[in-house]
């Protein structure tokens, strides 16, 4: 079995009168230790399947099953408990609580975990060793995004889920940032999930899902997906 | 049609912001109601009284002196500054109807033009008629046309009463300065012809006053030094309008509600201005991207100022035409209800005070629109490009007790984000705290008060007095007569008299003269801190307001005026607390020593077997009962109490309103955070505190600060009673912790409120961009 398994996914906003459909029957699968691209325009349900996947959202039909566990059955509280042990996040707009210095940005993470990695081994590995007690405010963006992913890895989560991590950086740093989780992932054995519009990023992934309009379009195997440093958009 | 987008805009973002806009509205609604609502109580003390006071022509003064002669009275007319000086009679007498109420008798010259009755129906035409107190007419159902028959100097004669009317110098209608609240059952006024009264004294007609109207820039104490060398040993004494009971009573309520009126709005003014400032800083840093875009478009700073400013302008204008409305309707009409029984006038409308309605209208609207134009102000001088672009993210910083690494690193993570959170907002933590404090200071005033007020009854009615009953007695009835009557009880003669006391400094008082023996079983007198005391031998024993009044202590001596008009000196050896009635005490051994007779006034009794025959024989005058005593002096400070509970409940929807703003605002500002932890995976209980702790922090300090306001209204308001009363509040720590536990219950209320709101936050839309 999967460690991740979508079976049948829907799901259904109301807006006003009119039911709109973001994920309709999307089933796919993905195993442990991978890096998988969802790739789609704004609007194909892309974040949709992250925010369910990520415990932030619930299906309105079908099954999600991870690591054995069916979190479509869960409830809040049950969710909540999901996302503190096994998810970590990483946005496109950082969020980093601005009260809080990179440090502690980072143990907050540490604060509600089991089993939590060092906070400042994380942002050394991420490679701010000497930014430790600026505050996000006196940070560029790559940085920021980079204590994020700290943030994230030293959860110590089974899964990193990343919505649009480069969107608001420029290419240079997102290169940056996209090859530092990957290559920490893969040192970490953690499995990874982007969600991107932009095509060229795919071509990093183990697999790719391609989605359009609430439905899985193509599901694709890199057999040897191409480093970060190759890839130009 | 450039406003009227403006406008709709305005309007449009009131609706997103309602509830602190609300916040702002009440605030501003309170302060303006207290203000107006306070004011019109004086003011209609003020201008109701001096309607009478006008209509009646009151007397400037009035000069105590037995068959002033003419001479006597061209000598008084011919001080600089003397505009009118009138004779007239004054009495005591006894109505001989149920109950054998007091009238206090006028009787003076026709032609007389100073203190009038103020006729309200009828006309006095006749020698026979009469002109009647219309509250004791009420009281005893009496109405022009009957007949009624008064008892002066052991005779009858009997009046028609021909017409109704108030007077000036019975607005605060009691006998002498020891009742304590007006009974209209039990006395009145009558207004006679003097050649009637006459008849009582053998056809000689008894003037005993002369009362004068001064012009406008007479020096009144000059003019009253001068009465003791043309009247020489027969001026009992001058009374000022400020020595008359009624007159001081009228302006010393006028006094309290001015001072009520002034100190407790300050604070809900502030608070006003406080909120506005916290919402509408925030509001225009919300849309800073929207001031860029009106810029881009060519909008001019001032209708951008303008635009900002018109959203404390409408609120401010809004709550003040509710402060207007509420005001006299609620707290106006509250409180003027308890002044009916206290004051007689022509009518009760509440008078407002229009100027200063306009200048509170004129400073909440600043609160509100000034500092909504202040926090708009600093965004102005950006450059439209600059405004266009994204916030900068909001700088996070290090605080002062990160210094502490002790503390610091001592502290949990989560109070460390609290503690910064608290620290970088300092003016909402300003406003809360003031909100909190003025919240915990008006509890404890209040409570203090209300204590006070009960307190004082039932140490004057439980431990100072311990009497069944105080029995007026006839002046004809002896010390002997009670003697020889063995009542069944504990039996006290005293007597009560007035006298005038000069001190050293030169103060003179009229007081009241308490004369008992030095064992008085019922009569326990006691000092300030309530330890018991007993009369001193030689000197007299005074009270402790007296004293402060007069500016004398213990050992000083002052002259008492005796009887046959000599002065004789006595040292003060005690200084005793009492409530109500200032004056002094002495024994009846020492009374006798300095020249005096001991005539018994009053008789206490605290009966084995109630005497009844006794009460109703022709040695009583009247009697009281001490419950009696101790309900009317609760009944006469309940306007006081109505007020304590309105400051109470002010009190509550300050800390209400601040409190609720602070968290929703904190709810609002932190709400991408607090989305971010709880997709880290935060439990609801994990998040609460982070922005409820802080309501908790100003709600703690608030309230430590709050107590020492506390003592500052206690002090104001226990200060603003006059000078017949003594009160001393003392804020004990029951006090204190009820009024904090009060005021912790408002945050916590508030706090679930909150709370409920936390429940609501939508992950997802949190996160999706930078607002």
């Amino acid at each position: 079995m999967s460690f991740i398994r979508f079976d049948k996914i829907e799901r259904e906003y109301i807006v006003g009168d009119s039911i709109i459909k973001a994920v309709d029957g999307v089933s796919f699968s993905i195993e442990k230790g991978t890096f998988n691209v969802v790739l789609g325009q704004s609007g194909a349900g892309k974040t949709t399947v992250l925010n369910m996947l990520g415990g932030m959202d619930t299906s309105t039909h079908g099954s999600i099953f991870v690591d054995g566990e069916e979190i479509s059955k869960l409830n809040e509280k049950g969710l909540t408990t999901y996302r503190r042990n096994k998810i970590g996040f990483v946005f496109q707009f950082y969020n980093l609580v601005p009260n809080l210095t990179a440090l502690e940005n980072v143990q907050l993470a540490k604060e509600i975990c089991q089993d939590p990695l060092d906070p400042k081994e994380m942002l050394e590995r991420v490679g701010l060793a000497d930014r430790m007690n600026n505050f996000p405010s006196q940070m560029s963006g790559g940085e920021q995004q980079r204590v994020s992913i700290a943030r994230a890895l030293a959860k110590n989560p089974q899964i990193l889920l990343c919505d649009e991590p480069t969107g608001a950086l420029d290419s240079g740093t997102g290169r940056m940032v996209l090859k530092l989780i990957r290559d920490v992932a893969k040192d970490m054995g953690k499995t990874v999930i982007v969600v991107t519009h932009n095509a060229p990023i795919a071509e990093m992934a183990d697999t790719v899902i391609h989605m359009r309009d609430g439905k899985i379009y193509e599901t694709k195997c890199n057999e040897c997906p191409r480093n970060v440093e190759e890839i130009v958009w | 049609m450039v406003k009227g987008a403006l406008f709709k805009k305005s309007v449009q973002d009131m609706r997103k912001s309602l509830s602190q806009f609300i916040s702002i509205f009440i605030m501003a609604t309170v302060a303006m109601s207290m203000v107006v609502g306070l004011d019109s109580i004086w003011k209609t003390i003020e201008t109701q009284s001096d309607i009478m006071y006008q209509e009646s022509n009151l007397s400037d003064f009035w000069v105590t002196a037995p068959n002033p002669s003419d001479t006597e009275l061209w000598k008084v007319l011919n001080i600089d500054g003397v505009e009118k000086a009138e004779k007239r009679f004054t009495v005591n007498s006894i109505a001989q109807i149920d109950g054998k109420p007091t009238l206090k008798v006028y009787a003076m010259p026709a032609e007389n033009t100073l203190d009038l009755p103020d006729v309200e129906s009828g006309k006095k035409l006749s020698k026979q008629g009469a002109v009647l107190d219309k509250s004791f007419a009420n009281a005893h159902h009496l109405s022009v046309g009957d007949a009624i028959t008064i008892e002066v100097n052991d005779k009858k004669i009997q009046f028609h009463i021909e017409a109704l009317a108030l007077s000036s110098e019975h607005i605060f209608a009691t006998k002498d300065a020891s009742t304590i609240l007006p009974d209209s059952k039990k006395y009145g006024f009558i207004v006679v012809d003097e050649d009637r009264i006459a008849t009582a004294y053998g056809g000689v007609k008894p003037y005993n006053q002369v009362a004068l109207r001064l012009s406008g820039s007479a020096d009144s104490k000059a003019v009253q030094k001068q009465m003791d060398g043309i009247f020489g040993d027969d001026l009992v004494g001058v009374v000022t309008r400020t020595d008359n009971h009624s007159i001081d009573m009228v302006s010393g309520k006028v006094q309290q509600f001015k001072t009520l009126a002034t100190v407790f709005p300050i604070m809900f003014f502030l608070v006003t201005a406080l909120i506005t400032l916290s919402t509408m800083t925030r509001l225009v840093e919300d849309q800073r991207n929207q001031i860029g875009i009106l810029k881009a478009l060519g909008y001019s700073k001032r209708s951008i100022l303008w635009h900002y400013t018109s959203y404390g302008v409408y609120v401010g204008i809004l709550g003040s035409i509710a402060g207007v409305l509420i005001g006299p309707n609620v707290i106006g009409k509250v409180l003027i209800r308890n002044l009916k029984f206290l004051f007689t006038f022509q009518n009760y409308d509440l008078s407002l005070n229009i100027p200063n309605i306009i200048f509170s209208s004129i400073l909440i609207i600043l609160c509100t629109g000034g500092v909504s134009c202040y926090s708009c102000l600093k965004l102005q001088d950006e450059m439209p490009a600059v405004l266009l672009r994204d916030k900068p993210p909001k700088k996070g910083s290090h605080i002062f007790l990160e210094r502490l690494p002790k503390v610091w690193n001592r502290m949990k993570f989560s109070s460390k984000l609290i503690a910064r959170n608290t620290l970088k907002n300092k003016a909402r933590m300003i406003m809360s705290i003031l909100g909190v404090m003025g919240c915990t200071g008006l509890i404890i005033g209040a409570f203090t008060l209300y204590d006070m007020v009960t307190g004082v009854s039932k140490t004057t009615y439980e431990k100072i007095y311990t009497y069944d009953q105080k029995i007026m007695l006839d002046t004809r009835t002896t010390d002997r007569d009670i003697k020889n009557l063995n009542l069944d009880g504990v039996v006290q003669d005293t007597q009560e008299t007035m006298m005038e006391l000069t001190a050293k400094n030169g103060i003179r008082k009229m007081a009241g003269v308490s004369v008992f023996s030095k064992d008085s079983p019922l009569i326990h007198l006691q000092d300030t801190a309530g330890n018991r005391l007993t009369l001193p031998e030689a000197g007299i024993a005074m009270t402790r307001k007296l004293a402060e009044l007069m500016n004398v202590k213990v050992g000083d001596t002052i002259n008492l005026k005796r009887s046959d008009d000599s002065y004789v000196p006595v040292e003060i050896s005690e200084i005793v607390y009492m409530v109500s009635g200032q004056g002094i005490y002495m024994t009846n051994d020492y009374w006798e020593k300095i020249g005096e007779d001991f005539k018994p006034t009053s008789v206490l009794v605290k009966w084995n077997k109630k005497d009844d025959s006794f009460l109703s024989s022709d040695y009583v005058e009247s009697y009281v009962d001490r419950a009696t005593q101790k309900d009317n002096f609760k009944q006469n400070l309940t306007a006081v109490l109505s007020a304590a509970f309105m400051l109470i409940t002010s009190g509550g929807i300050l800390a209400f309103v601040v409190l609720y703003n602070m968290g929703i605002l904190n709810f609002f500002e932190r709400v991408r955070d607090l989305a971010t932890l709880e997709v880290l995976g935060f439990h609801q209980k994990e998040i609460r505190p982070l922005v409820l702790m802080e309501n908790f922090f100003s709600a703690v300090i608030g309230i430590l600060f709050g107590i020492p306001v506390g003592m500052a209204i206690t002090y104001i308001l226990q200060s603003g009673f006059g000078d017949d009363l003594d009160l001393i509040g003392h804020i004990t720590p029951d006090k204190v912790v009820i009024s904090a536990i009060i005021t912790l219950i408002f945050a916590i209320v508030v706090n679930s409120i909150v709370s409920k709101k936390i429940r609501t936050i939508d992950m997802l839309q949190a996160l999706k961009s930078v607002e």
